[in-house]
């Protein structure tokens, strides 16, 4: 049975004046912003800093009070593109425009009366990932982390680059600090970004990779 | 000054106690991560020589980064210096409270209160919370406010953490009387 949410009910047919005021009629709580500017690492500077963006949106759970049978679909296709859009819209304000974005990311964290999969509801399906992944003009997969937790928690969110994946020296992940969130009927919805590979990366690539096997470990192991 | 990171966070509230708030609360923190400047000295008696190469550049760094994210007119704030391990809480006091610091936050809101701070010394990672009063009038009530903050990876040992906070509004249903109602 759905147990159909306050905020539900309140969802507009006719396009709202803001989109803040249709992300608090969704349950949208809050949005907070991440921007850092790594200017050194190791001690000396990168040949250019790197740039690491977070955006969160604190959700209501639309599925509270609902069993394991329920089907996830229809508050997925109402909340999902609208939090792709507040999240995405942050990043890019933050970053300076998709031009500026080389990597993305994503993580949910459900609160306690939750269920983990609440949370791959809102981030693992098109609703979410294809609209980020149009705005931040990327096309690869969009690598992430989830789980449950109480409110004041933190999460480390990876990233990778947004056309090639498996760019090694992309790999990179933001910590995302969750204050007075998720309570436990909500839901934190993270969209990450960054302007580039990590500061001094230079652990090769699979391009330049000795081809490695189990053998290098013969005469070292007993 | 050798500035290692700059984080830079916004805040909106849509909504609290399970009504809205229109327009949306905002409130911005920016945060530099700098070397303490005394580190390795021991026990410096005079601090000014620091004071005097750091402190100003730091409001100069921070306070246009707080204006330009908080994205509309200021009407509270507040300050914070987190000192690592190995530096005395008074090398963050020395950053922080001073003219050549504060001026330059209170001169792009057209403030004229002292700044509130939260002063401690943590490992990295700490959650710390800055308090934000009244730009004009610290007894405004309505105004007293604080925010949560936490830098993973800052401040090193070696480092300070120095970190002006803004806010557009007082609290989100502010309804407590006035002071002078009491």
């Amino acid at each position: 049975m759905t147990i159909e949410s306050k905020a539900a009910t309140a969802t507009p047919t006719a396009p709202t004046e803001s989109l803040e005021r249709l992300a608090t009629a969704l349950g949208v709580r809050a949005l907070h912003t991440v921007c850092d500017e790594i200017l050194t690492e190791g001690g000396s500077a990168p040949s250019h800093p790197l740039r690491q963006a977070s955006a969160m949106a604190v959700v209501r759970n639309p599925w509270l009070d609902t069993d394991t049978t329920e089907d996830l679909e229809s508050h997925t296709r109402r909340v999902a593109p609208v939090l792709a859009k507040l999240l995405s819209d942050r990043l890019l304000k933050a970053l300076g425009g998709a031009d500026q974005v080389q990597t993305f990311g994503k993580a949910a964290i459900v609160g306690l009366h939750g269920e983990v999969e609440h949370g791959g509801a809102l981030i693992h399906t098109p609703y979410f990932g294809n609209l980020v992944r149009e705005f931040l003009q990327g096309s690869s997969i969009i690598c992430f982390t989830d789980g449950r937790a109480t409110a004041g928690s933190q999460v480390r969110v990876p990233m990778w680059h947004k056309t090639h994946a498996a760019s090694r020296a992309h790999y990179q992940a933001m910590e995302v600090h969750l204050p007075d969130a998720p309570h436990a009927d909500e839901i934190c919805v993270i969209a990450v970004a960054s302007s580039g590979p990590r500061p001094h990366a230079r652990i090769g690539d699979r391009t330049t990779d000795e081809v490695i096997t189990s053998d290098i470990l013969k005469g070292i192991t007993p | 000054m050798n500035v290692r990171k700059i984080t830079t966070l916004v805040e909106e509230t849509l909504s609290e106690g399970g009504r809205a708030v229109e327009p949306a609360a905002r409130v911005v923190i920016v945060a530099a991560v700098i070397d303490n400047p005394w580190a390795g000295q021991g026990f410096v008696e005079n601090l000014s020589a620091g004071i005097d190469a750091v402190a100003s550049d730091l409001g100069a760094l921070l306070a246009p980064r707080v204006m330009e994210a908080l994205d509309a007119p200021l009407e509270a704030y507040g300050k914070a210096a987190i000192v690592g391990l190995e530096g005395e809480i008074e090398h963050g006091s020395a950053l922080i409270h001073t003219l050549k610091f504060g001026d330059h936050f209170r001169n792009a809101a057209n403030a004229t209160t002292l700044l509130p701070a939260v002063e401690k010394r943590a490992a990295a990672g700490t959650v710390f919370d800055i308090p934000l009063k009244h730009f004009t009038d610290a007894t405004i009530r309505s105004h007293h406010q604080s925010v949560e903050v936490r830098v993973a990876d800052a401040p090193h040992p070696g480092e300070i953490l120095i970190a002006l906070a803004g806010a557009a509004q007082g609290r989100p249903h502010q309804r407590l009387a006035p002071l002078g109602s009491d």
